[in-house]
């Protein structure tokens, strides 16, 4: 078990104790505020990167999906204020609420879910559709937390990791069954860094990973060789297809060598708005949603680029740096996983649009089109935000 | 991380770190890779796989006689061809382009079998109607193409002279690869961008296509056919090797007709062996023999040296050097003057001429009327001929030079020479082109040969040849003066010297004498029946002035 600074006898050591009052002016001055501008450019950074890839995407309204990202953008921020309001402790305190409502919505989307593809992902909320599965990320690693910190003396016990990934697995196998196997590839490394902060044994960390491994192993090969098509036959083309990208150009995978070409394309500078044709064109598909890095490579070149994975990478110092100065166990717990799904989704897309990691339909944090993967994660960025606010005495420097 | 009081120094947070850490490590060194090492090819295969630039073709100009008539013109043809990859059933393939594009099925199949190539030809320039019944069999694999093909709508009609333009378009042989900068146009080119469907999204970056200029020739139909016809009969009733004929208005320069026979069908220009389709009128020379004394006579005439009326004591023979030069039949030693020496056609004659004016006055002379050099004529190939020049002549040269031996000419060339006597003693650099497109006329170069009053009183003697007494009446026109001259030459013999019975019989004529509107030059290559240019080739340069004449309504101006 780690020991934060906010638990047990480091914090009565500190005696800190605060009141409400104390606590809303140190809300201002806890807040992360190189994590917020960070975060804040990235959502700038992106809502133009939108405007350049969506120019061509809508006939006489150029603007329509960078307007309609800038309102979720907008409602995301309200969001991650009213995020960085709430008690992290309250999360902890409700973490069986939690847990059940993330199956909860994860199954709905079976009974009432709309199919875009031949998957399952979406609700339809009146005026737009709505990703569960992008809240559910957030959701389901503050349950994990809450199990686990109410068992954090017993994190090194088989019993309590097995638990614990019998819990995450159905949220996992329903995401997967939908079937979204990014995503479901995304919470699969939440939990793993949820047990990984939390303290599991080392053995129980390598086993797991094992496990995970021997899994991918039988999914992409070893069952249908028995004729066990768990995967539909697409995506496990699509998930091995990075390993041999020219395989096949015409089918499987097209899309990744459109977008290796789109992204090599760019080259130093990018080829601009209107040179972008792997974009305007229609040649790379998913271009603003799944796509979107790689078109923004296109379209500004190593230099956007980079820009981009450069701000990543700030989220990515200041995130992890919240970790051992969380607040209680939870936080810590919270936080780990929180930071983790976050990056691991980005770099889980920005490795499959240049071919370094296997096609799955996940969308780019911040930048890709997407209303709820937005909001979502602007909440999460609030999430994490309450969780520093109440972190104890803690030096700034990480 | 910092090690906060009381905190555990968390080696795993570092691990994490490291491990996200070197996970955008990895993305980064990617970008690099694909950005900045694999950039420019990556770039270029982003191009290629959307654009696609499209040669435009230009149309070629189409080749009119001088009243309007289609000599050459592009007709529409459909390219069939196949993609080997694509076709699903080669075998029905192989069968239509069998039946309807007249290919080898058996070919066809071992074409399409071959899957490494995703394009062959099945027929180049088809029928539009044959390659309409193939589609109409809506093979998967087959496409169409819509091409130009060249035709020649008159057949043989001006086929030596237009000569042959290939399934490129592009001009092989003749005027056609003359002319080619002008009829040939220049591709356009437009580049198209295409969305993944293959569907043209837009245009960009088009160069227009510049069809080629049509082309207007001197070349009148009717007298090319019908020189072309009389040709014909000639050389099936003298069982000749070769016949030519030239039609040339001495007043412009411009070629009425430049027949050959035996011709052939211009449409099927790249099926004959190069020998049959030249045309000799331009590319091949000929020993002009009688007809060059008009070039002596011209020449003593301008040098002062005698009039026409000067008359010299002539035997029948005469020794030059190591020659013995003697008249076409045998006589007594007579006195003939200028004039009489070139209507009787008398060799010995015209020696003595050629002797008074000497080699070096008369090879200026030789050379002064355009023989061993090229007239300019727009013909491509077009040969200068064979002259000595002085210091190069032998001493018997004297006795065969200014009789028209020991010297190869064109027939355009002679035909050119007469042309300027008949034009008042001026040159003109005959001939094909009339117009380009909307430009203007066409005007052949001019060069005084001989004095207008000279021209006159060659023109004067030459009618003598077609009167009563000289060699070539029967080249007489009824209602039209006529001034021409004979030709008969033996030819070089492979083995040194001439042959004694291998001959090129010529007449070259002008009409109406009084007022020459045209010069026809006619030579017959080794005729078997006889061999004189007054029997054989006279009658056949009646033939074409007759019709001539009449066709271009020529005054009558004899009685």
């Amino acid at each position: 078990m780690l020991d934060y600074a906010g638990t047990g006898a480091a914090a009565r050591r500190t005696g800190i104790r605060r009141s409400r009052s104390e606590e809303a002016t140190s809300l201002v001055r806890q807040i992360d505020w190189v994590l917020m501008g960070a975060v804040a450019a990235l959502v700038a950074y992106g809502l133009w990167a939108i405007a350049g890839i969506t120019r061509e995407d809508v006939d006489g309204d150029p603007s329509y999906f960078v307007v309609r990202q800038g309102v979720f953008a907008a409602l995301g921020t309200a969001g991650m204020l009213v995020a960085v309001l709430v008690d992290p402790s309250l999360y902890r305190r409700f973490s069986r609420a939690i847990y059940v409502c993330t199956v909860g919505i994860m199954g709905l989307v079976f009974v009432a879910g709309s199919v875009t593809r031949g998957s399952r992902r979406w609700l339809d909320v009146g005026f737009t559709q709505f990703q569960p599965s992008e809240f559910g990320k957030l959701l389901f690693v503050l349950a994990l937390a809450g199990f686990l910190a109410d068992r954090r003396r017993r994190t090194g016990e088989t019993a309590t990791i097995l638990r614990a990934v019998g819990l995450a697995l159905v949220p996992i196998v329903l995401v997967f069954l939908q079937p979204d196997f990014g995503t479901a590839l995304v919470y699969a490394a939440a939990l793993g860094a949820v047990l990984f902060v939390a303290g599991a044994r080392w053995l129980h960390v390598a086993a797991l990973a094992a496990l995970a491994a021997l899994a991918a192993l039988a999914l992409l090969w070893l069952l249908p060789a028995f004729g066990i098509e768990v995967l539909k036959p697409y995506q496990s083309a699509r998930l091995t297809a990075f390993t041999a990208p020219d395989s096949d150009p015409s089918d499987t995978t097209y899309n990744l060598n459109q977008s290796k070409l789109a992204v090599g394309a760019g080259g130093l500078r990018g080829r601009g708005v209107e040179g972008s044709t792997q974009t305007n064109l229609g040649l790379l598909p998913e271009h603003r949603t799944d796509f979107a890095f790689a078109s923004l490579a296109e379209q500004r070149g190593f230099v956007g680029a980079s820009i981009l994975l450069c701000l990543y990478l700030l989220v990515l110092w200041r995130g992890v740096r919240i970790i051992p100065t969380a607040g209680d166990a939870f936080s810590a717990i919270a936080a780990g996983g929180i930071v983790v799904a976050l990056l691991f989704q980005v770099f889980v897309n920005v490795g499959m649009t240049m071919g370094i990691a296997p096609i799955t339909g996940i969308p780019l944090p911040f930048v890709s089109v997407g209303g709820s993967s937005m909001i979502a994660n602007l909440v999460t960025i609030g999430v994490l935000q309450a969780i520093q606010i109440r972190s104890r005495g803690v030096p700034r420097r990480p | 991380m910092t090690r906060a009081r009381g905190s555990v120094p968390n080696r795993r947070i570092r691990l994490l770190l490291a491990v996200l850490v070197l996970m955008f490590a990895l993305a980064f060194g990617r970008t690099v890779w694909l950005q900045g090492i694999r950039a420019e090819p990556l770039a270029r295969l982003a191009e290629s796989q959307h654009r696609q630039t499209v040669a435009l073709p230009a149309s070629r100009g189409a080749i009119y006689d001088r009243t309007g008539v289609q000599l050459a013109i592009g007709e529409r043809a459909t390219s069939v061809y196949a993609d080997p990859r694509q076709v699903r059933n080669p075998r029905a393939v192989a069968i239509a382009a069998g039946q309807l594009l007249g290919r080898d099925p058996d070919d066809v199949l071992e074409e399409l079998a071959d899957r490494r190539r995703s394009f062959v030809f099945l027929r180049r320039k088809a029928d539009p109607a044959a390659a309409d019944a193939v589609r109409r069999r809506g093979l998967v694999g087959v496409g169409f193409l819509d091409e130009e093909r060249r035709a020649y709508p008159q057949g043989s009609i001006a086929a030596h002279v237009l000569g042959y333009a290939g399934l490129d378009n592009d001009g092989l042989a003749g005027l056609e690869k003359q002319l080619d900068p002008v009829l040939a146009g220049v591709p356009g080119s437009e580049t198209i961008v295409k969305d993944p469907f293959g569907r043209a999204v837009k245009v960009i970056r088009s160069t227009p296509e510049q069809n080629g200029r049509d082309v207007h020739l001197t070349l009148d139909q009717n007298l090319q056919a019908n020189a072309e016809l009389v040709l014909a009969k000639v050389l099936r009733e003298s069982r000749a090797k070769s016949a030519t004929a030239v039609v040339l208005d001495p007043r412009s320069g411009e070629l009425l007709a430049l027949a050959v026979a035996p011709t052939f069908d211009a449409n099927r220009f790249g099926e004959l062996a190069a020998q049959r389709t030249r045309n000799l009128t331009v590319t091949d020379t000929y020993e002009p023999g009688s007809t060059f004394k008009l070039i002596t006579v011209g020449a003593v005439l301008s040098e002062g040296l005698a009039t026409p009326a000067t008359a010299y004591t002539l035997p029948y023979e005469i020794q030059v050097a190591d020659r013995k030069i003697h008249d076409s039949h045998p006589r007594d030693t007579e006195r003939m003057t200028v004039a009489e020496i070139l209507s009787r056609s008398s060799n010995v004659g015209t020696v003595t001429l050629g002797q008074e004016l000497g080699k070096r006055r008369l090879a200026r002379w030789i050379e002064h009327f355009g023989f061993g050099r090229p007239t300019g004529i727009d013909f491509p190939g077009e040969t200068r001929g064979i002259v000595l020049p002085a210091e190069r002549w032998s001493d018997s040269s004297i006795g065969n030079i200014p009789i028209g031996q020991g010297i190869a000419v064109t027939p355009v060339q002679m035909a050119a020479a007469y042309a300027a006597v008949a034009n008042r003693g001026v040159w003109v650099r005959p001939h094909l082109v009339r117009r380009i497109g909307r430009g203007p006329r066409v005007r052949g170069a001019r060069k005084r040969l001989v004095s207008r009053d000279v021209a006159a009183k060659l023109v004067e003697m030459l009618r003598g040849v077609v009167d009563e007494g000289g060699t070539g009446t029967a080249a007489a026109v009824p209602g039209y003066t006529v001034a021409g001259k004979t030709g008969t030459a033996s030819k070089p013999d492979e083995r040194g010297g001439y042959s004694t019975s291998r001959y090129v019989a010529s007449f070259v004529g002008v009409v109406p004498a009084s007022d020459p509107r045209l010069v026809i030059l006619v030579t017959i290559d080794e005729p078997r029946s006889a061999i004189w240019g007054g029997v054989v080739a006279a009658p056949v340069f009646a033939d074409l002035a007759r019709f001539a004449l009449q066709y271009l309504e020529v005054p009558p101006d004899a009685r």
